[in-house]
């Protein structure tokens, strides 16, 4: 970054060709949707790119990556709130005994029925990862599919290790409650 | 611990994120619930269920990043590709300049200086360095007008001059007119110590 903000535009092609397919799958996971997705990758590495002239290695380039792609997906997702697409809120309906009645593939389950399986499951996880408030959704997806440790993503999220670890409990009940509704219907 | 305090604090230890502490409370409470280790298995399900959403790069997403940068001037120009091939042609030919160059100064070398005819003595005497340009031309080899012409490519006058190092090898020649139009420019003949001697 240091050295495409000095004017090398071989630095920036050798950042994008390293991060374009973390982008995009971030964007994917905050988005659920591929046109959506799209967009918000390529307005991340505008924003990438129109940031550095004032960028400041003071933390981790991929936190601060993420720090701006979380940004630019949450103005996304808001402006597309505004044009009449509701991005829905779930209430966090949590089970009293904390058990939720929804079979979840482990590592050891793998057959063609439960390959099968999984591929709806992962359609209905898609629908319920949407569902999620969007500080909840940013938390679990930055640490459980970019590999964020607690104390990263507080950084990008700008809020305390403390709120994290709640944020990504609630996700983590949410989406269990989301799926077992699923089940159940 | 009752199940509900600890739930947290399961779901922090599925990410190895739970203070040692902590962790050991979760443990011990596991061992003694049922419950709470279905619902462990559970939040570890999930959490992996997340990176089963990856997603697909788009087909040319990074040509149409690159012109939206381009667009915007975010980003340098890229350079071209024809000064690149040029700056990659001109190594072989400042090889064959070099060769050249090493060619046509080792055929004056083994012809050294010759001794002295008095035709080439005469040209010494009465004009210093002349030669004729028909004689130059006569002299040049068509492998020699290839170096040169390979030299003219790299346009770079001052690493050989045709016409003055032809003149050199004409001066060597024997039975040279001494009568020649063209004398030579100044200098060129004094490269030649033996030539003067003879005079």
């Amino acid at each position: 970054m240091l050295l495409f903000r000095e004017g090398s535009r071989e630095a920036f092609e050798e950042l994008f060709s390293r991060h374009h397919r973390a982008v995009v799958r971030f964007a994917w996971r905050m988005t659920g949707d591929p046109f959506a997705a799209e967009e918000a990758a390529q307005e991340i590495f505008l924003r990438i790119a129109r940031a550095a002239p004032t960028y400041r290695p003071t933390a981790k380039f991929t936190t601060w990556m993420y720090t701006v792609a979380r940004r630019t997906t949450l103005n996304y997702l808001r402006d597309t709130k505004e044009d009449g697409e509701k991005v829905p809120i779930l209430s966090e309906g949590e089970r009293e005994d904390g058990v939720y009645p929804v079979q979840l593939p482990g590592p050891d389950d793998r057959n063609p029925e439960q390959v099968v399986w999984e591929a709806q499951l992962t359609e209905r996880f898609r629908t319920a990862l949407g569902e999620l408030p969007e500080g909840h959704r940013a938390a679990f997806v930055l640490n459980r599919g970019d590999g964020l440790s607690y104390e990263e993503v507080a950084q990008v999220l700008g809020v305390t290790v403390q709120a994290v670890k709640t944020r990504i409990f609630r996700a983590r009940e949410m989406l269990l409650s989301r799926l077992s509704e699923d089940v159940s219907a | 611990m009752d199940c509900r305090d600890i739930r947290e604090s399961i779901s922090a230890c599925v990410d190895d994120e739970a203070s040692p502490g902590e962790a050991a409370a979760v443990r011990a409470h596991l061992a003694s619930c049922g419950r709470c280790r279905v619902l462990e298995r559970q939040m570890r399900a999930v959490g992996a269920g997340v990176r089963q959403v990856r997603g697909t790069v788009p087909d040319r997403f990074r040509e149409k990043v690159f012109a939206r940068l381009e667009s915007e001037g975010a980003i340098p120009p890229r350079r071209k590709t024809t000064s690149a091939a040029w700056r990659w042609a001109a190594v072989p030919l400042a090889a064959a300049a070099g060769l050249g160059l090493f060619l046509l100064t080792s055929r004056e070398a083994v012809r050294g200086p010759v001794p002295p005819d008095p035709a080439t003595a005469r040209v010494e005497t009465s004009a210093p360095g002349a030669s004729s340009p028909q004689g130059n031309s006569a002299a040049l080899s068509s492998e020699d007008r290839e170096m040169l012409a390979l030299l003219d490519i790299l346009e770079d006058p001052a690493a050989f001059d045709a016409n003055d190092d032809a003149e050199g090898m004409e001066l060597l020649a024997p039975g040279d007119s001494a009568d020649s139009p063209n004398p030579p420019r100044g200098g060129r003949s004094e490269a030649w110590p033996g030539i003067h001697s003879v005079s």
